[in-house]
């Protein structure tokens, strides 16, 4: 990847993220090794054409760890056997580089070697999830129903009493100007107080910064209800914003309380409850994420963790490093002060009194089993018992701080760690957990670990019918979510942004809506009834707000809130015309067709490209006036050695040449007709041509290598594994069943969950023997 | 087995909170600062209300003086002694006398309008600048020869759990009070949390090792890998928290009495406490700059322990002719001295680490109110007493000052560090320059 500096040397920000996409460019094929006609010649007969070995001859594979070197000078005294004449000097030394390289050495025998189900440790996401489920386990949980908004008490004057309480009613958000006259008829509008309560759904991790904007004063609680947030109970001097940032994992409910108070020496009142979101901007906090119910405090690990691998397109666990083992201690040390500070509730410790000393370090032990248990995902053994926890309460004569090494080393435990290394059989304890990481990245409830208990998730029946259960599950739309963030890339869009001079109009602002726009789309599509993939690709609707709706030419009243509207059916089909998509996946002032057919290619139709054989910075627009991008994109890619890749992603990407840089459509490029006109070679050679966004999502929509591409890639980000390890058939089974069941997106989630946990247990078993 | 009542004092009995735990590596902060230049130290404490001047303020100036019954816990320390009558708090604007006593007293500076409505007056917020102890803190910070682990340590002794202008005396800037810790369970967790912590990290590599050992056995030989490497970074870490034992901290961790809540009764209990851990941080070089706040300006200490039912500031409304109230407050104010006194005595008896003289000779205690009088609620004759050779000061002397700004006595603080800064505060009143006391 060296090269995308350079590459990307004329573009600004936002695009550094694209080097992505236009990094993975063409590449001409490989030469063929010089070694390999000496070796078919001389050596194959008796190694067999891989080095795999030929039965009556030489049955061992050859395999080694021979330098080149050595090889060669083996194979010039002894090969082929009975002949080494024939065999010396340069070919020798080739055929040895051949060999070495293609299936001889460690490194061959590992790039050789067929996908397997590897040992994994937690991914940072996996194990910040298992650590405030952990918690909450031991504690009680909210609930999210259909309810908006948040629970609002108005009272006259600042003191909050029975007698002053005049209006109870719910708020959608908090944004209110209440200038010199108050909120109501029965309040004084010299002197009041309000109260808001409920919960905020987070819908992704991160920093948050919260604000309280107000003339007046106020305090705010959110998720650790003991101590205020925002703390502007003193108002003091013109200060009328308050802010704090705050970390969140995303996907759950935090609760929230905001206490506001004009006092009679100020004017006008006024409050606010905004919030950036991580990349995002200030924002009024949203009806949509707002619950009036109660919520509890969930337990967050803040510690950074290095990030997971992601060379293969996924987040996964396969390697272990300094850094991430000091990351562990630290948040483990983390996690268990926060644990000790409401160690009375989730242990449910006895009130403290003179006699129950002895009874609550009793407590605190068996609070210990169970919380190892739950951490490692099955009861502990007697032996364990013993070793974990016995053993911390016979060092100290202090049940604290041995309930407190206790969490330390059982979040420090490789069975804690590196799920299903301590599982000599494929038990129904490990099929529960392997279902709780595959639907939720994280560990199994009380329901799953009581059905691996009783043997009930034995056969597939009883794992279908838990996996369609927890799919139900908030967790499980945390983590559809984080798959359509990756799928789609859209970790590379967060510093969006658009020349001024051409696109006046698009700020942050503009871009942060139009993400809350896909989000939207998205989680409307996956989470309706038939949650059907080709909705996806063929909707005829999106979803706009006021802004969105000026800038992309749509009719809504300007402070018009988020809704589903008819958006250009034409010209327009769902995902892949979504202007997100469409200017993320471009420069600042141009299209980029090369980012969207590298994108279409790889997300959609499962394509590998390989990386550019050469840099070249894009053709900047004024060094070949006139030209439309189409005619620019064909010149700067003309030469051969682009071509066998820009061949399959140039033509995708010009489908969707009506959408200028920020997604607007348009009917003409540079004063000329916009020629959409795209096509694709499939992998059996067949052509397909489509023009526009509309017929690219209905080829698309009928064509099995996407179909492929979605099963494998929603795969591999539930299981952290390759599909191919799951045995031949797996991944065709589960494209089958998804075309069969008209294309049910979340039933495929399901499916997956359970027929990688059959697999899984079938190989495990098969090895074993 | 001790007994834990709530979980609050559980927290203070582990002396745990979360905070980030640089327990591998960066533990050179940990220990003594650089000891080149001469060593001083600030101490300031604060009680509230007002004092009984009679029974106070000497009633000679100069050297030969006779100290009240409210100053008679100094009288060891006579000769290393200041006080200061005659400085005034000259801060006018926002808010009633007690919160301004309270918020311009380390400050010198207005306090910004706000919503906060005291007995009389206009509302108002927050001070408008930063305090002084803050100031030289930062001036400390900034040279690698001055600079400690925490800068400043904050201690409070029965501070109530609400922030506002009676409640605040340090400020880290305009609208930036800081909140004492007035848990000594909680202040131990800020000075010991992170060695604690590579002690309970220590106490489990054993048990560690041994599953990580079994677990290893239960995989195949391609997952095998993974787990070695992972054996491997706990070994080095073992050896880290063996080899990174840090320079020492000059004193063996304290142990705290367990299970002491924070209630009006344990009043004597917490300040002694907290006063220890406050000498531990000057052993250990933690600091140069401590504050401590016994309760609020306005404080309601029912003082049980010296027969005393009544509530402090409620008491030190009743006029000079109540005899019996001014005896209480009399009795009050002695207390404080007596807790001054007994950190005063620890200083005095300690050689300074690596340096001659004792504590006391590198130390500046410096006892303060927010009012000059309770029942007058006046800002003039803010008591001021200073003990130590901290900072430079000619002390074993009584002086009676002339209506003095205490802006002024502000800049010769920092003036006793080197910080020759010409203003402090409001410069309005700054403009006769830095108080002389050298």
């Amino acid at each position: 990847m060296n090269t995308i500096p350079r590459c990307l040397t004329t573009v600004r920000g936002s695009l550094l993220a694209l080097g992505l996409f236009a990094g993975i460019c063409a590449a001409g094929r490989a030469e063929e090794h010089p070694g390999r006609a000496v070796y078919v010649a001389h050596c194959a007969s008796c190694h067999g054409d891989k080095g795999q070995g030929v039965e009556q001859s030489y049955p061992q594979p050859l395999v080694g760890d021979l330098s080149v070197k050595e090889l060669t000078a083996y194979i010039t005294a002894t090969m082929p056997e009975g002949a080494p004449e024939k065999c010396q000097g340069a070919d020798a030394e080739k055929v040895a580089e051949y060999i070495h390289h293609e299936f001889y050495s460690v490194f061959a025998q590992v790039r050789n070697r067929p996908p397997q189900i590897d040992l994994s440790r937690l991914t940072v996401r996996q194990y910040r999830n298992c650590l405030t489920d952990l918690a909450a386990s031991f504690s009680w949980q909210g609930n999210w129903d259909d309810k908006r908004g948040l629970q609002a008490r108005y009272y006259t004057t600042r003191r909050r009493t029975k007698e002053n309480l005049k209006i109870e009613r719910q708020d959608a958000t908090v944004d209110f100007q209440f200038g010199e006259v108050g909120p109501g008829a029965e309040i004084d509008p010299e002197e009041f107080s309000i109260e808001w309560r409920g919960g905020v759904l987070a819908p992704e991790t991160g920093w948050y910064d919260i604000v309280f904007e107000s003339e007046n004063a106020g305090q705010l609680w959110l998720n650790d209800m003991r101590l205020p947030l925002i703390d502007a109970r003193v108002k003091s001097g013109d200060q009328t914003e308050y802010r704090e940032s705050l970390f969140l994992l995303g996907g759950r409910v935090y609760p929230l309380r905001l206490e506001f108070s004009k006092a009679k020496t100020e004017k006008t009142a006024s409050a606010r409850l905004k919030w950036k979101r991580p990349h995002g901007t200030d924002e009024t906090i949203p009806a949509r994420l707002l619950s009036p119910n109660n919520f509890n405090y969930s337990l967050l690990v803040q510690r950074d963790f290095p990030p997971d691998d992601k060379s293969v397109g996924y987040e996964r666990g396969v390697s272990v490093s300094k850094e991430w083992n000091d990351a562990t201690t630290y948040a483990a040390i983390e996690f268990a002060d926060k644990m000790m500070e409401r160690i009375d509730e989730y242990a449910k410790l006895p009130k403290p009194g003179d006699q129950q000393a002895e009874q609550r370090a009793e407590k605190l032990r068996e609070f210990c089993y169970e919380f190892a248990g739950r951490a490692m995902r099955r009861p502990l053994s007697g032996e364990q018992r013993a070793l974990f926890v016995d053993r911390q309460f016979a060092a100290t004569q202090d049940p604290f701080m041995a309930t407190k090494r206790v969490m330390l080393l059982t979040l420090k435990s490789p069975r804690f760690l590196f799920p299903g290394s301590a599982s000599e059989q494929f038990d129904d304890y490990r099929a529960a957990e392997w279902l709780a990481l595959a639907l939720w990245d994280s560990l199994p409830d009380e329901l799953l670990l009581r059905a691996a208990r009783d043997g009930q998730l034995s056969n597939q029946e009883q794992i279908a019918a838990q996996a369609r259960r927890m799919v139900q599950h908030p967790r499980a739309r945390a983590k559809m979510q984080g798959f359509f963030q990756q799928w789609l890339q859209l970790d590379h869009f967060h510093e969006l942004s658009k020349s001024s001079r051409s696109f006046p109009e698009f700020d942050k602002n503009l871009a942060a809506d139009l993400r809350t726009s896909l989000e939207l789309f998205i989680d409307d599509v996956v989470w309706s009834p038939d949650s059907d993939y080709r909705r996806l690709l063929l909707s005829e609707e999106a979803f706009l707000n006021g802004r969105l709706a000026r800038f992309y030419g749509v009719d809504l009243p300007e402070n018009a809130d988020f809704q589903k509207v008819n958006f250009d059916p034409e010209n327009r089909a769902g995902l892949v015309s979504h202007p997100f998509l469409l200017a993320g996946l471009a420069y600042e002032e141009a299209s980029s067709p090369i980012h969207r057919g590298v994108f279409l290619a790889r997300s959609l139709l499962g394509r590998f490209l390989k990386p550019p054989p050469i840099a070249i910075a894009p053709t900047p627009v004024d060094l070949l006036p006139g030209l439309t991008t189409r005619e620019r994109v064909v010149q700067q890619t003309a030469e051969t050695m682009c071509a066998a890749c820009h061949g399959m992603i140039n033509p995708l990407g010009f489908s969707l040449e009506n959408f200028d840089a920020a997604g607007r459509f348009r009917a003409q490029d540079q004063g000329k007709t916009v020629d959409a006109s795209g096509i694709y070679l499939d992998r059996n050679g067949s052509e397909h041509r489509f023009t526009g966004a509309r017929q690219l999502a209905l080829f698309l929509v009928g064509n099995p290598e996407a179909h492929a591409a979605f099963t494998e890639q929603l795969f591999q980000y539930l299981t952290k594994q390759p599909v191919q390890a799951f045995g031949p058939e797996t991944h065709a089974k589960l494209q089958e069943s998804f075309v069969k069941n008209n294309f049910h997106m979340r039933d495929l989630f399901a499916e997956i969950a359970t027929q990688s946990t059959l697999q899984a247990r079938i190989i495990k078993e098969k090895n074993k023997n | 087995m001790y007994q834990v009542t709530s979980r609050r004092e559980f927290l203070r009995h582990l002396g745990l909170a979360a905070t980030t735990l640089p327990f591998l590596g960066n533990l050179a902060s940990l220990g003594f600062a650089n000891t080149t230049s001469r060593k001083q130290r600030l101490v300031i404490v604060f009680s509230p209300n007002g004092i009984v001047p009679k029974n106070f303020w000497p009633e000679e100036e100069g050297e030969q003086f006779t100290l009240k019954r409210i100053l008679e816990p100094f009288a060891p320390y006579q000769d290393r002694m200041l006080v200061l009558n005659g400085i005034c708090d000259k801060i006018k604007g926002d808010g009633d006398s007690h919160m301004r006593g309270m918020g311009c007293l380390l400050t010198g500076s207005e306090l910004y309008p706000g919503n906060i409505q005291g007995g009389s007056h206009t509302p108002a917020g927050w001070a408008s600048g930063l305090s002084i102890d803050q100031e030289i803190k930062n001036v400390l910070q900034q040279n690698p020869a001055t600079r400690t682990r925490f800068g400043s340590l904050e201690f409070g002794v029965m501070v109530p759990e609400r922030a506002d202008t009676w409640t605040r005396m340090v400020y880290a800037g305009p609208n930036k009070p800081i909140t004492p810790i007035d848990d000594p369970y909680q202040m131990f967790a800020k000075m010991y949390g992170e060695m604690k912590d590579r002690e309970n990290l220590a106490s489990i590599l054993d048990v560690l090792q041994e599953d990580l050992n079994k677990v290893r056995s239960l995989v195949s030989t391609e997952d095998r890998q993974l787990l070695e490497e992972q054996t491997t970074f706990v070994r080095e870490m073992e050896r880290e928290l063996q080899q990174n034992q840090g320079p020492g901290i000059g004193h063996a961790i304290p142990q705290l009495e367990l299970g002491i809540r924070e209630e009006n009764d344990n009043m004597p209990k917490i300040s002694q406490m907290n006063i220890d851990l406050m000498f531990n941080s000057f052993q250990a070089d933690f600091t140069r700059i401590a504050t401590l706040q016994y309760t609020n300006s306005v404080g309601q200490a029912k003082m049980r322990w010296l027969g005393i039912e009544d509530n402090h500031h409620t008491l030190s409304h009743e006029p000079d002719s109540a005899e019996e109230a001014q005896e209480k407050l009399t009795q009050i104010n002695t207390w404080y001295a007596e807790q001054i006194a007994s950190l005063v005595k620890r200083l005095a008896e300690t050689p300074e680490p690596g340096s001659s003289g004792t504590m006391l000779d590198h130390t500046t205690v410096i006892w303060t109110n927010e009012l000059g009088k309770g029942n007058s609620h006046t800002l003039n004759d803010i008591p001021f007493v200073m003990i130590g050779g901290g900072l430079g000061f000619k002390m074993g002397r009584s002086l009676k000052l002339k209506n003095v700004a205490h802006n002024r006595l502000l800049m010769a603080l920092a003036h006793g560090y080197g910080h020759h800064i010409e203003r402090f505060g409001n410069p309005d009143f700054c403009g006769e320059g830095v108080l002389a006391l050298g």
